[in-house]
């Protein structure tokens, strides 16, 4: 019954490629023959995965083979949103997109035309170059609400993020408001074997996720009160005298304002706040401070906190400064840029873009950190350091929710054209009514996808992309490692699917921009940022077969030798740089975006605190729900609720509930559970129905299970420091499902 | 001699069902049949006082398998490294032997009649491989290996860990071993 496929067959070949559906960049060996692959297995001996693939890593055939995915470059024949298409050549797509292009920027200004971004399987740095090249700041991702203003505020106060840890060396581990038991299977690994070595792990979730499962001491917190633990953590670690006296001393400045400004944040205040017992939150601070070396690996919870994000990623920052968690052996590492080999950022041409169209990067005039502002003069100042700067692409992005805006009122000025690559942002984005009034909106949209995605849908272009195995990968941790690992093809595109940069290269080529594009293919750009590691190769796939890593030699402490890049060369406990961007140098306390002490109103109404979008297995943001093999273990969504407050609203398991917030309302099935605080509900991300009709009205289901629906993206409630809009710490209200109820939306 | 035996250890697994799907994608299995399920139990307790395990299910390949010595056509067999596997040349479809095993491990394709079943990938096995299972197992909670073999990971583990077997009252003596969480 089961064909067994014959791997040992003349002809065949091993191919070093890789996983990309999530950001690890597992090892994957591909076994290729006549330009096919016949199957695929993780790659013992990759670093990574060191054989092993979770779910998604798995049906990387299923996903190349698809019958649902696009094979050609499609161009719009009917309205906008009929699913009326015709397949054209890329070279008729690419000169029309120019033309189109070239005429938007004629007449309203190169910055009238956008750029949205996804999540690392793209190679964003030459979205960057033709950007720049082309004259607009407005390109952006998700990145405000993932990791990128942590980076940039982390790079503020110590001069780079120390995202690499040192795990095998650590005796506690802190994961905040981050589950790598279902997004970061590799680092799970590394986790239960330092826990078998005597290593304790603290996990700060309000869900009792995979990781919280096996952790030491769970610290279930209300959704969005981050900043109140970490303050509390600071106060006890300061107040009890467990910081690093030495590492105060030799390396930071602004203790003494730091100490006398947590004093008033004890653990007794943060219990209400955080809904966690006032001993529980000492408890866990004593064991972060005292068993070191430690770590605080980065969760993306914070991020997407909305107005308080921004504190409390400083307020976590500091907590690795004052115990001295920072180079040391076993902890996390500032191992600052790559500087052996040619990073993203210098091949993203950002000399070119100029200053005067730097000003009108969407954003910039306030959330100052993630934007040109910001980022102009933390770059000036690792540079200075390092001698090179983090990547533009990421951590310098135009604020998306105000981009939407911009499409929809023409403030502060026309938005004409959309580039989507890699994304799905009616799934992804903020404020799902806003961003679908958007891409209906905008004269002009091309997306580059697998699929036929929602937003895709609404495009006026969508151009077949090259999935992993058909492409080389180049792994860098968004360009800001200083090791690399490479991956390979393991064929040539099928059908008529090419790689983003073959886009945004063809795109280049049409506007003249020949000089500055000389290679030809993602091989020869790869070979020419490895060329200076003076290996004895002479191609990238020569690379990745003979070498495939660059791990530089270790080194702790760095800072000895380099300095801090901060404008002391010190850690800045009392930051200069925030200050100087007009931010409070030290975290301030700010409560959740919505919340019962400062909106009684809402709370009346909504009684219920929520948290969207925790990551989940078998899924990766909006991806993989047309994939039986993957669907058939979670085909429904579900949001987690206590089976206490379900009693009180008559819901019981499986149930079709509403989730309903002040913006919007989603449906999913409900799951009762002793894993969440009974006032708490949480929600789960990206759901979409590629089995529903993938045209106007319906667009793929796309608003039904959809929790972005609930999210919100106003001034009033994003980071003023990086941007972050409110997936976290909202209000909500529950009720079943009936039958006489209208559809999500409405 | 060898003998093929799988070390479970549930302080590692998280619930992630990459086996399952390693297993079905790999084997080519349809969509409902599963050799490898794996069980969540709980969060059991009440708010914030909870646990959480996970069960990781597999065939046992026992030394005495009751699917073996009830099959009426010998399609059902045991090899001398312990393997426990389906000739689908013999199967009849009878399913005595999905009603003698204790475990659930056997299962009647709806497709083709006959019944199927985990047999640790044994072509993988000819090969020098690890079952796909086993090798898709990031977290290293799936240890697989030679029980006779001293220097083998699976002998240390069963000789030095507090490992259980299912329903070992059954003497069914079952060569996938638990370690609990």
């Amino acid at each position: 019954m089961t064909e067994k496929i014959d791997l040992s067959q003349p002809g065949v070949q091993i191919k070093k490629s890789c996983c990309f559906f999530c950001h690890q960049n597992c090892g994957v060996l591909a076994y290729v023959k006549d330009g096919k692959v016949l199957a695929i297995e993780g790659d013992p001996s990759h670093p990574t995965n060191r054989g092993g693939l979770c779910c998604r890593g798995n049906i990387a055939l299923k996903h190349l083979n698809h019958p649902a995915r696009i094979n050609a470059p499609l161009k719009r024949v009917g309205a906008r949103g009929s699913g009326q298409w015709e397949t054209v050549s890329w070279d008729e797509a690419l000169d029309d997109i120019a033309a189109k292009l070239a005429k938007i920027r004629d007449e309203f200004g190169a910055e009238a035309v956008a750029t949205a971004g996804g999540t690392q399987r793209t190679d964003d740095w030459a979205r960057r170059r033709f950007f720049n090249l082309f004259g607009s700041p407005n390109s952006f991702h998700n990145a405000h609400l993932c990791w990128i203003p942590t980076f940039m505020v982390e790079t503020a106060i110590y001069g780079w993020c120390p995202f690499e840890i040192d795990l095998m060396n650590s005796r506690c581990m802190v994961l905040w408001g981050h589950n790598p038991a279902a997004s970061g299977m590799p680092e799970m690994r590394g986790i239960s074997d330092c826990k078998e070595n005597g290593m304790k792990l603290i996990v700060i979730d309000p869900k009792y996720t995979e990781s919280a499962a096996k952790a030491d001491i769970w610290l279930p917190l209300r959704p969005g009160s981050d900043i109140a633990l970490a303050l509390a953590w600071l106060n006890v670690i300061i107040w009890e005298g467990l910081y690093d006296q030495q590492f105060i001393e030799n390396c930071c400045v602004g203790f003494n304002e730091l100490a006398k400004h947590v004093q008033q944040f004890t653990p007794e205040w943060a219990a209400p706040l955080t809904w966690l017992d006032a001993d529980l939150i000492r408890e866990s601070a004593r064991m972060y401070a005292t068993r070191k070396p430690g770590n605080i690996q980065w969760g993306v919870a914070i991020d997407q906190s909305g107005t308080p994000s921004g504190a409390a990623m400083h307020a976590r920052a500091l907590l690795r400064a004052v115990t001295g968690n920072l180079d040391a052996p076993g902890s996390d590492l500032l191992t600052g840029p790559a500087l052996d080999y040619i990073t993203d950022e210098e091949m993203e041409a950002n000399e070119w873009l100029s200053e005067e169209q730097k000003l009108k990067q969407i954003g910039s005039d306030r959330y100052k950190i993630t934007t040109w502002p910001g980022y102009g003069r933390i770059a000036e100042l690792t540079k200075a350091t390092w001698g090179k700067a983090p990547t533009a692409e990421w951590m310098c992005e135009a604020h998306p929710p105000s981009v939407f805006r911009a499409i929809i009122t023409g403030e502060p000025y026309p938005i004409k054209a959309l580039l989507v690559s890699a994304t799905n942002p009616i799934n992804s984005y903020g404020d799902t009514k806003q961003v679908l009034e958007a891409l209906r909106k905008v004269d002009f949209m091309v997306t580059c996808d697998y699929w036929m995605t929602p937003s895709a849908m609404l495009s006026d272009y969508v151009m077949p992309i090259a999935c992993s195995l058909e492409r080389p990968t180049l792994t860098s941790t968004y360009g800001c490692s200083d090791f690399l690992i490479g991956s390979q093809r393991a064929i040539q595109p099928m059908y008529e699917r090419r790689t983003d940069y073959a886009f945004w290269r063809g795109l280049a080529l049409r506007f003249g921009q020949d000089e500055m594009w000389p290679w030809e293919n993602l091989e020869e750009a790869y070979y020419y940022r490895i060329y200076s590691l003076g290996h004895n190769v002479s191609s990238w796939d020569e690379f990745v077969e003979q070498v495939r890593y660059h791990f530089p030699p270790r080194e702790y402490y760095k800072y000895g030798r380099v300095g801090f890049a901060t404008p002391s060369g010190r850690v800045e406990l009392y930051s200069s740089t925030l200050k100087e961007l007009g931010y409070p140098p030290m975290p301030e306390y700010i409560p959740p975006v919505e919340n019962e002490i400062d909106h009684p109103e809402v709370a009346e109404k909504y009684p219920l605190v929520l948290t969207t979008g925790c990551g989940f297995m078998p899924y990766h943001h909006s991806e993989h729900f047309q994939i039986k093999e993957l669907r058939y273990l979670l085909p429904d969504p579900y949001m987690d609720i206590n089976p206490a407050t379900a009693a009180e609203l008559n819901i019981k398991e499986g149930d079709w509930v509403w989730v309903e917030t002040r913006k919007g309302r989603m449906k999913s099935r409900a799951n009762l559970t002793q894993g969440v605080h009974p006032r708490v509900i949480i929600t789960q991300r990206g759901w979409w129905y590629p089995e529903r009709a993938a045209c106007e009205p319906e667009l793929g289901g796309c608003l039904e299970a959809n929790t972005n629906m609930l999210t919100r993206v106003d001034d009033e409630d994003c980071d003023p420091i990086g941007g972050s809009w409110a997936n976290k710490g909202l209000l909500c209200r529950v009720y079943k499902v009936e039958d006489s109820d209208g559809k999500a939306g409405e | 001699m060898t003998r093929y035996a799988i070390v479970l250890d549930t302080r590692r697994c998280i619930g992630c069902h990459s086996c399952t799907v390693a297993c079905r994608t790999h084997n080519n299995l349809p969509l409902d049949i599963i050799y490898n399920p794996v069980f969540t139990n709980g969060p059991t307790g009440v708010f914030p006082n909870i646990h959480t395990s996970y069960m990781p299910m597999i065939c046992m390949h026992c030394a005495n398998p009751p699917c073996v010595s009830c099959c009426p056509t010998g399609a059902s067999i045991q090899q001398e490294d312990g393997i426990v596997w389906v000739d689908e040349n013999k199967c009849i479809g009878c399913k005595a032997c999905v009603m003698a095993c204790p475990y659930g491990a056997r299962t009647p394709s709806p497709h083709t009649g006959i019944v199927v079943k985990c047999d640790f990938c044994a072509d993988r096995l000819a090969e020098g491989k690890e079952p796909f299972c086993v090798q898709t197992c990031h977290q290293r909670a799936r240890i697989f290996g030679d029980l006779d073999d001293p220097k083998s990971e699976v002998h240390k583990l069963v000789n030095t860990e507090p490992v259980i077997t299912l329903l070992p009252e059954l003497g069914t003596e079952p060569h996938a071993f638990y370690i609990l969480d």
